[in-house]
């Protein structure tokens, strides 16, 4: 499977996978027109190496702004990981915040809600 | 079946099991009977095996269906919850940028651009209901010496207790904001020019009777101030010029003082 290399925009984030190191980056704002296409690539990314790779999946995340369909799609990912969780894959996430940026933390709790897998929320 | 049925149903069978039976003439005709009556029995018990197959099929359809529907509003509100806390977070943060695109960090008060927007509207205001409006332009004294003799750390200190000194002695109707360096402006609505000078004499004599500490030695600013009546059709750069013009007066009079454009002398 080829990794994903996306660089960011300003209204886009920045995105990479990496299939040996089992990491998926997503780091930036995301307010883009068609979020669909921009994070459907991910999921499928995701999906493929959780049924293939047989080993730990790690989402590193820095993400700031979100649109409405952003979250939508971050949701989904939280879903297909707690979907992997579930049947005793290794899943876990990072979300890296700015100390100075509380409420980024306050957003990344509410994400965490309804996820069992390991979800560490970090400040920086 | 009823207990009544299989007891017909048992006589038949004996019925037309008996070979002694055969020749009566109803013997015929009954067995066919008896065969299409088993026959449309078992049909019926088929179509009955076949509805509930389908019953039990759309229940767990409408199950399903409805677990979903379930799962996709949670997911509706827990996406409109965060969206929405996104939306503060965005609108918190404009306020967060015009604050710090209309003041200035140091000392909190509005900056040159707050103070253009106002001096526009106020100007366009006093045209238009032809009432009066004063402009001040107040400058530090020696604030070069200070900040060389003392280092820039009091400087700032300098000019922060300057700037809370004359906000905290103009009214409310009034702003002042920093011009620029160690220049600030006041705009004085609805106010005539010796109304002002009430006002900016309070603000000179505030400012003379601040006492700052560097280490061992306290320090005393006094500040100059021209004030100037904004006067029909000119524009408050006139305005402002003449203020300024007042305040080289002072300046040249010996500091600490306020001096009006009206009685500057050229």
């Amino acid at each position: 499977m080829t990794d994903i290399s996306i660089a960011g925009t300003q209204s886009t984030p920045e995105i990479r996978s990496n299939w040996d190191d089992g990491i998926v980056c997503l780091q930036g704002d995301s307010y883009p027109e068609n979020s669909y296409e921009l994070f459907n690539q991910v999921v499928e990314w995701i999906e493929r190496y959780l049924d293939e790779a047989g080993r730990p999946l790690k989402l590193d995340l820095q993400l700031l702004y979100l649109n409405t369909s952003s979250i939508k799609a971050m949701m989904d990912i939280f879903d297909v990981l707690e979907a992997a969780h579930t049947n005793n894959k290794p899943v876990s996430v990072d979300w890296h915040y700015d100390k100075r940026n509380e409420r980024v933390a306050e957003l990344a709790e509410e994400f965490k809600e309804d996820c069992t897998f390991p979800f560490n929320i970090v400040g920086t | 079946m009823s207990h009544a049925d299989e007891r017909l149903e048992e006589r038949i069978d004996r019925m037309l099991a008996n070979d002694d039976l055969r020749g009566d003439s109803l013997y015929q005709p009954l067995e066919e009977l008896w065969g299409a009556y088993r026959d449309l029995a078992r049909r019926i018990e088929r179509i009955s095996r076949i509805s509930d197959a389908y019953q039990s099929l759309t229940k767990e359809n409408e199950t399903h269906l409805a677990e979903r529907l379930d799962k996709q509003l949670r997911q509706l509100k827990k996406v409109a919850r965060i969206s929405d806390h996104y939306q503060k977070m965005m609108h918190d943060l404009n306020l967060a940028l015009r604050e710090a695109s209309t003041h200035d960090p140091l000392t909190g008060l509005g900056n040159r651009r707050l103070l253009l927007e106002r001096l526009k509207e106020e100007t366009d205001r006093s045209r238009r209901y032809s009432r009066p409006l004063s402009i001040a332009m107040l400058d530090i004294d020696h604030f070069k010496r200070v900040n060389d003799e003392h280092g820039h750390e009091l400087g700032d200190q300098v000019l922060m207790e300057v700037s809370r000194a004359m906000d905290a002695q103009i009214r409310d109707q009034d702003l002042c904001g920093r011009w620029g360096g160690e220049e600030f402006l006041i705009i004085l609505p609805e106010t005539n020019i010796d109304a002002a000078c009430l006002v900016l004499d309070r603000v000179r004599g505030a400012i003379e009777a601040l006492n700052m500490r560097a280490g061992e030695q306290s320090v005393a600013v006094t500040a100059s101030i021209g004030v100037a009546e904004h006067i029909g059709d000119d524009t408050y750069s006139d305005t402002i010029n003449n203020a300024d013009w007042a305040l080289l007066t002072a300046k040249r009079s010996g500091r600490n003082q306020l001096t009006r454009a009206d009685q500057a002398t050229d």
